[in-house]
């Protein structure tokens, strides 16, 4: 079976932690990591946060290290460009390349590691939520900020319903490939195809019998959603305490300090 | 009692395959009804029918002697007091947590917040899933899900359950687990209504037995009398169950006598005749018509035997030396089931029973009792088909205890002294835990009692 993000953050130890303090603290780190102007405090954030997913939150630090790869690796290429095409101050670097001049200019360079220690904490914040807060705890946080229930009924049963039609395009699927339904391009289409409208129709039957299973117990056209209390504890809020004042003390010296 | 009964009952699909005909059923208060017949004869029709999901085109349905009326708010009273479990459980369950699965009837019938949680609570713990309540269904093992959906259904405490398939696509154990369950709802009152193809399951396991096939209901009684009917049940498509199959065979061939068709394996070893002749070998000197007492000499031949042959009769001496001999036989020791109630459970109480007892199989029934003893470490010897196989033991002179809790206590109690009761073996069968229990402990040196053959 694979593992999704959704398993690691059903298994980790944060999950039975309070949603709204995690929202709160990825808020936090978003909002000050964004508006931090140099890349010294966005770093700071991206540290703790990733302290946090691995150590205290316990996923695996090499499944993480390759969820970092993918939009890092990303940002270096931007990075690189915005270091080599931007900036005007004193010049650090400077090559020909086939004939044009390349150069390295201070705040050239500067802006690029804003942009990538930015871009790198925004990315630990995102993933501490995902890793930590599955799916089904966000129901109740979606609830409690008033959105439609019909939306938040149908985003529960779709939820649900995308692991039951996963696992059967799965089986479908393999039960295409061993019958050599992928041996070649055109047949691959083909099976595809198929694959496509057997899942469509099976759905729809899905549809049919969901409405029977909800009706024989009563359905009455409201689904009621449990929240499950949990208070934050002293030392949760001394930690995010800690953490918040540290953050915003070193956003406020690193203010105007350039590091080049 | 009558708790439903439906009168000339027929269903056709809007595309006009008649799926049932002429169904006309009388179901009494708890008891296990089994509809057996092969796929497609109606039966899952017929269940939608009688919550009331579908509606008969001719014929009615009676709950308490009250036909059911089709306004709604009629059918929530009876969709609360009918619950079905459907075939696929992934059908039924489409909450994001088995928590909230199960809150979802209690929740729609209207009862408060503290109501529900009781309610989920208990029909969680019921069926041992405590541990598992936060988890997405698809995380969950395919008998886990069962225990998902029944526990959707009891939590709204219904008196009629009824289970498409309950144990298909179910490993040995799954199965196991959820016919303790079933057995368990039972004993405390439920009536369950299960459709199956199992004919082994319907045989050993219901009081009573629907068959249909074709869309039409062909025959009904108590499984002895409905699967004797050969004929019948080529008509349905379905073989005779393995037990009386087994049996037949065996009476066929003079090994075997006794009226009653046997149930379960501990019945069916109850009608076996015992050997009244068997070649022996013999000490020079020994003539026709001796005495022999051949007490430790048997066990070289039957080393799991129960019985000790006392003044085995020397018919004929063959030349080569070994000798006919027609046995008398005698128990050589009584063997017991005892019962430990889990509810009021100590682990140096076990050990203590387990010690004095001279207890040499163990068993345990119900997820709860497993949880227990694996945590503690007691051995189990047999975790499914466990009042059976504890029967079998005692048989065989072994002292056997189950760990059970609750309902199932009373059931195991129940099974056992009816298998006493018909065979006419005697064993000690007891709870040790409660008041009125046996006091097995004391007895351990008393003479034991001789078998009955």
């Amino acid at each position: 079976m694979t593992n999704i993000l959704d398993d690691y953050a059903l298994m980790s130890p944060l999950r039975h932690r309070n949603n709204w303090l995690k929202l709160v603290i990825v808020l936090f780190g978003l909002l000050v990591g964004v508006s931090s102007t140099s890349p010294i405090t966005p770093l700071f954030i991206a540290l703790c946060m990733s302290f946090t997913t691995v150590a205290l939150g316990r996923a695996p630090l090499k499944l993480y290290l390759k969820l970092l790869l993918a939009p890092v690796g990303f940002a270096l290429t931007g990075v690189v460009i915005i270091a080599f095409f931007s900036g005007s101050g004193q010049e650090l670097l400077s090559f020909n390349l086939a004939g044009y001049p390349l150069s390295v200019r201070a705040d050239g360079l500067e802006l690029a590691l804003l942009v990538l220690s930015r871009s790198l904490s925004g990315m630990c914040c995102l993933y501490f939520l995902s890793l930590t807060t599955p799916m089904i705890e966000l129901f109740a946080v979606l609830k409690a900020t008033r959105l439609p229930e019909s939306l938040i009924e149908l985003s529960m049963l779709i939820y649900r319903y995308i692991f039951v039609f996963l696992d059967m395009a799965l089986s479908i699927k393999y039960a295409q490939t061993v019958r050599l339904g992928y041996s070649n391009f055109r047949r691959s289409l083909n099976s595809m195809g198929m694959l496509g409208s057997t899942l469509f129709i099976r759905s729809w039957e899905q549809g049919d019998k969901l409405f029977l299973a909800m009706n024989s117990r009563c359905y009455d056209g409201k689904m009621t959603l449990f929240e499950v209390h949990r208070p934050v504890r002293a030392i949760e809020l001394l930690l995010t305490s800690v953490y918040f004042l540290s953050a915003l003390a070193l956003f406020y010296f690193t203010k105007n300090i350039s590091i080049i | 009692m009558i708790i439903l009964e439906t009168r000339g009952l027929k269903y056709t699909y809007p595309d006009g395959t008649a799926a049932v005909q002429d169904i006309n059923i009388e179901i009494k208060k708890g008891k296990k009804i089994a509809f057996v017949g092969q796929n497609g004869s109606g039966k899952s029709t017929l269940f939608l029918l009688l919550n009331g999901t579908l509606k008969p085109n001719e014929g009615e349905i009676l709950f308490h002697g009250a036909p059911i009326k089709y306004d709604s708010k009629s059918l929530r009273e009876i969709r609360k007091s009918v619950g079905i479990v459907f075939q696929n459980s992934d059908d039924q369950i489409f909450a994001p947590t088995v928590y909230q699965d199960i809150a979802f009837g209690p929740a729609n019938l209207g009862y408060s917040k503290e109501r529900v949680d009781a309610c989920v609570q208990q029909a969680i713990e019921q069926v041992g899933l405590s541990r598992l309540k936060d988890k997405p269904p698809h995380h969950l093992s395919g008998g886990q899900k069962k225990r998902v959906a029944i526990a959707g259904v009891m939590a709204m405490e219904p008196e009629v359950i009824v289970l498409d398939e309950p144990l298909s696509n179910l490993d040995p154990v799954g199965a196991d687990e959820i016919m303790d369950l079933l057995n368990e709802f039972n004993q405390f009152g439920s009536t369950i209504i299960i459709s199956t193809h199992d004919v082994d399951l319907a045989y050993r396991w219901s009081d009573y037995v629907f068959l249909m096939s074709n869309s039409k209901l062909i025959g009904q009684g108590t499984p002895v009398e409905v699967f004797k009917e050969q004929e019948l049940l080529k008509k349905t498509g379905l073989r005779q169950p393995t037990t009386l199959e087994i049996y037949h065979e065996i009476e066929r061939r003079g090994l075997a006598y006794g009226k009653n068709s046997p149930k379960s394996i501990p019945d069916l070893v109850n009608t076996l005749k015992p050997l009244d002749l068997m070649w022996v070998e013999v000490p020079p000197g020994v003539r026709e018509g001796d005495n022999l007492n051949l007490g430790v000499m048997y066990g070289e031949y039957a080393t799991h035997s129960p019985y000790e042959a006392v003044n085995a009769t020397v018919l004929h001496i063959h030349p080569d030396g070994r000798a006919i001999v027609e046995l008398k036989r005698k128990g050589i020791k009584a063997g017991g089931v005892l019962l430990y109630d889990t509810d009021s459970y100590s682990l140096p109480e076990i050990r203590q029973i387990l010690k004095d007892g001279e207890i040499a199989f163990v068993g345990a029934m119900g997820k709860k009792s497993k949880t227990l003893a694996e945590q503690d470490g007691i051995r189990l010897d047999v975790t499914s088909g466990v009042i059976d196989k504890s029967i079998l033991m005692a048989l065989c002179g072994k002292r056997c205890l189950i760990l059970t809790t609750g309902g199932m206590v009373d059931h195991a109690l129940k099974r056992t002294r009816e298998y006493v009761e018909k065979s006419g073996i005697e064993f000690t069968v007891g709870v040790v835990n409660r008041e009125d229990g046996c006091k097995w402990t004391e007895e351990t040196d008393s003479n034991p009692e001789a078998f009955k053959v």
